[in-house]
């Protein structure tokens, strides 16, 4: 079985084949959503390629889970393919991880709030799920 | 509908502050302590209060008038509070 803590927050992973994507969403999203919510920057390949690593993504997982899950974001094709590869294989170490169906910066900043108002690891992959209804026209 | 009985009130943002990012933020995170929905809307915008993509979305900017609707057990609570985290942001 996997751990679910439900008192504390559910963490976030974002994966890009850009680590600079990666992480400077990760700091957007904290600052919209106060700074309180584990979100970890797991972007760019090995050797500091435009790619993405599984190892890394699953390092990232660890690290964001303080209990309540992880709500992992990706951006495109093989990002997805490198986040199921880790969730399948177990990589994670049992870590609650689920991959959200989302639009990657929407999907972040709409996952960090809900987080940090106590959403649990479902309501914060819905919330990131939801960003595709929201028009920016 | 009892539109006419829910609680509205309308802000003027102060000059320069913008509702986007970090106040964005914060305005939802307040909201969300509510039980009440909670509506701004803004030129011919509206939004849910409790969804941050929304309020981004609204694209209010300083100086601008919102305006708050609740409805719900604690709107009157919910609509002082927004209402004046709204003119208060800094």
């Amino acid at each position: 079985m996997l751990r679910m803590d439900r008192t504390a927050s559910p963490g976030i992973v974002l994966v890009s084949h850009s680590a600079a994507i990666a992480e400077g969403l990760a700091a957007m999203a904290a600052e919209v959503a106060g700074g309180d919510v584990r979100i970890v920057a797991a972007g760019g390949g090995p050797g500091d390629t435009l790619g993405t690593d599984g190892g890394r993504v699953a390092e990232a997982v660890r690290e964001a889970d303080s209990g309540a899950g992880v709500v992992i974001l990706a951006d495109i094709g093989s990002a997805v393919l490198s986040v199921r590869a880790v969730l399948n294989d177990g990589m994670a170490d049992g870590v609650a991880a689920v991959l959200a169906d989302a639009p990657l910066v929407e999907g972040a900043i709409a996952a960090a709030v809900t987080a940090s108002v106590g959403g649990d690891r479902e309501a914060v992959r819905a919330a990131a799920e939801d960003a595709w209804n929201v028009r920016k026209l | 509908m009892s539109a006419s009985s829910e609680p509205c009130r309308a802000v003027r943002l102060p000059n320069g502050i913008d509702l986007h990012a970090r106040p964005a933020g914060a305005l939802v995170r307040a909201a969300s302590a509510y039980q009440s929905a909670i509506t701004l809307s803004a030129g011919d915008r509206c939004a849910d209060a409790k969804s941050i993509l929304q309020v981004l979305a609204l694209g209010a900017t300083g100086g601008t008038e919102v305006a708050v609707a609740a409805s719900g057990s604690d709107a009157s609570e919910a609509l002082e509070a927004i209402s004046s985290l709204l003119a208060t942001l800094a």
